[in-house]
């Protein structure tokens, strides 16, 4: 059963359109992240599944029922904000009573429920403090723990680890993951972190410019990019993206970029619409090795330009014929800058008209 | 760098200088009707109390200290009730036009009194609201609203759209979360709207004298400036009503100080 789906959703604010036909579903349980830059409208979208927003166009259901005229209060979901929003006049106990009281729970369930959240969230000893007495990844945990305490059938994240420091954001997203683990309520999750994408989410929708660019399971999205923006958009260090021209004959089809030329064997001719155009060629800084040459593996020579050492890893960036490229390698890397070197391509994304065309793997 | 003797001089200066006539009034409210009168004048009162019994007894001052409560009680609760959606409303929705809505509202603030004072007596009379409390509180009302409604505006616009949100997401409908959410963290800007409004009404004089001529229902300022007779001038019963009536107002700003200043200087920093 579809615990969210999301039909033609659309949105204008005054001329501007920041949804362009946003459809999707979530099954029930699923936890998917809404992913892409600042100002792609996934923040928008989020606010308009709560009902914060009303769309221009399309519809929101839950559970096969649509909610499109079922105000906010009543449509049982649970929101963390970016900045937490905690009730600054009321204690941490009385933030987590407060849904449920405007709900009208009896006072002992209540009691209950709060004292199952604190253990659940280890904010016992937190529970008669005022938020502003709270460090910043206690009110993350309060903030989550409104949201946990009111049993909702959906809950939305809008970014709620981006304001917490590295290391805390690293242990609150396995926290994260444990605790929908163990509710498997339906999650949506609002991000433009690649890596919480990545371990959060069942699936992953990745927007821009208000359009959903692509769907798919975390390694789908890593292994097989729909379009220049995605491959560009996931990954660390971002994929290599280079733009040049495809030439197709009846043995292959050659890119090219510069003074380079790549050939690979290609048959499918009703996939491309013209002999001749441009495309965009990709390389992901991990599928690259310094030898020895494996089969099928495309070697690339050109000069180091810089060694960033990342301690376990190295990134070299290098120039190949004008064109820069970077590219990852394991720990006790030697080379210096100014040093030529010869690097073995183990695999290639290849998108004409901004689509992704299937390479034969080598 | 400014020396310290200069800084303290020119803060010495100012004190001195905005507290001299009332310091002045409440030396003569202490003195003896002999005092008040001598030639040259005495500095130091003997401290008798002859004025105080003649303002609250002769004059009935605690009968106009009533009228004043009535008044500016009244317009101080109108103001906020009626100021606070409006300041809520431009603070929060999408309106059309909101910055002409907040100018007009300002420039109507700074038009003097006299303007409005023809039309206010003729609407009033037609209603039957001359002599009345509530006729007085009428255009104390609208006079008021604007800077009410400005200094709520500032502090609806500062509490961030997030807790409204969280507030209809846990359950609240608008009017809930406003009382319950909003108000209580506004508390500092409704605080600082009240006791300016209550300071304009208590204080305020032109309207009083022009809508009140039934002694039975002035106010302070009227009911003390009317003391004079024809033939005598009492001041020593005029600075005694004077204190007295000043003294709820210095109360009540030495009791909200913190909430005033609060209020006032919001924004200035980011908390």
């Amino acid at each position: 059963m579809a615990g969210l789906e999301l039909q033609h959703i659309e949105k204008t604010f005054g001329r501007t359109r920041v949804l362009h036909d946003v459809s999707f579903e979530v099954d029930d349980g699923k936890f998917i992240v809404l992913l892409g830059p600042s100002g792609c409208g996934k923040s928008t979208l989020l606010r308009i599944i709560a009902g914060l927003e009303p769309q221009t166009r399309g519809s929101v259901s839950f559970g096969g029922q649509c909610v499109d005229d079922v105000p906010p209060p009543d449509r049982d979901v649970a929101m963390v904000f970016q900045h937490y929003a905690l009730y600054p006049h009321l204690t941490v106990r009385e933030n987590l009573a407060f849904g449920l009281k405007m709900r009208r729970e009896p006072k002992p369930v209540i009691e209950a429920r709060i004292a199952e959240t604190a253990a659940l969230l280890e904010i016992h000893d937190l529970l008669d403090r005022k938020p502003k007495e709270l460090s910043g990844g206690q009110q993350q945990r309060v903030a989550m723990g409104r949201a946990i305490v009111r049993k909702p059938k959906l809950f939305l994240f809008d970014e709620p680890l981006s304001n917490l420091d590295a290391r805390l954001r690293a242990s609150m997203r396995v926290e994260l993951k444990k605790l929908h683990q163990r509710l498997g309520t339906t999650m949506v999750y609002v991000t433009h972190d690649q890596s919480e994408a990545m371990t959060l989410g069942h699936a992953i929708v990745v927007m821009n410019h208000g359009k959903i660019q692509q769907i798919g399971r975390p390694e789908q999205i890593y292994h097989e990019p729909a379009n220049p923006f995605v491959a560009g958009f996931i990954g660390n260090p971002p994929m290599n993206l280079f733009e040049g021209s495809y030439r197709l004959d009846q043995r292959q089809l050659e890119f090219l970029v510069g003074d380079l030329t790549f050939g690979f064997p290609f048959q499918a001719h009703e996939l491309i619409g013209a002999d001749t155009g441009t495309a965009t060629l990709g390389v992901r800084p991990e599928d690259v090795t310094f030898g020895p040459q494996g089969p099928g593996h495309v070697a690339i020579t050109g000069t180091i330009d810089l060694v960033e050492n990342l301690g376990n890893d190295s990134i070299v960036h290098m120039m190949v014929k004008g064109e820069s490229l970077m590219a990852r390698t394991s720990f006790g890397f030697r080379q210096h800058a100014g040093e030529s070197i010869t690097i073995y391509v183990k695999n290639f994304h290849l998108f004409i008209n901004d689509n992704r065309i299937p390479l034969p793997s080598p | 760098m400014i020396h310290r003797p200069v800084l303290l001089g020119g803060i010495l200066l100012a004190v001195l200088g905005s507290l001299c006539p009332f310091l002045w009034f409440v030396l003569t409210s202490f003195k003896s009707q002999i005092q008040v009168e001598a030639i040259p004048p005495t500095w130091w009162p003997d401290g008798s109390l002859v004025f105080y019994a003649s303002a609250l007894f002769e004059h009935r001052l605690l009968h106009y200290v009533r009228n004043s409560v009535t008044v500016a009680g009244g317009t101080t609760v109108i103001a906020l009730v009626v100021a606070t959606p409006a300041a809520y409303a431009l603070a929060r929705l999408r309106l059309p036009g909101k910055t002409w809505i907040l100018g007009g509202l300002l420039c109507v603030a700074m038009f003097p009194p006299i303007v409005i004072a023809g039309p206010v007596w003729q609407i009033l009379e037609r209603l039957g609201g001359l002599n009345t409390h509530w006729g007085l509180v009428l255009p104390y009302v609208s006079l008021t609203l604007p800077l009410a409604v400005w200094i709520l505006t500032t502090f609806f616009h500062e509490l961030p759209v997030e807790l409204e949100e969280a507030a209809r997401i846990d359950g609240c409908t608008t009017w809930q979360a406003l009382y319950k959410i909003m108000l209580p963290l506004a508390a500092p800007g409704l605080f600082t709207a009240a006791i300016l409004t209550f300071i304009y009404a208590w204080n305020e004089f032109f309207f009083a004298l022009l809508i009140l001529t039934n002694p039975e229902r002035q106010t302070l300022p009227v009911g003390i400036a009317l003391f004079q007779g024809e033939f005598i001038m009492p001041w020593g019963e005029i600075a005694a009503a004077s204190v007295i009536a000043t003294l709820p107002l210095i109360i009540l700003v030495l009791l909200f100080q913190r909430g005033i200043i609060d209020g006032l200087s919001s924004g200035a920093v980011k908390k």
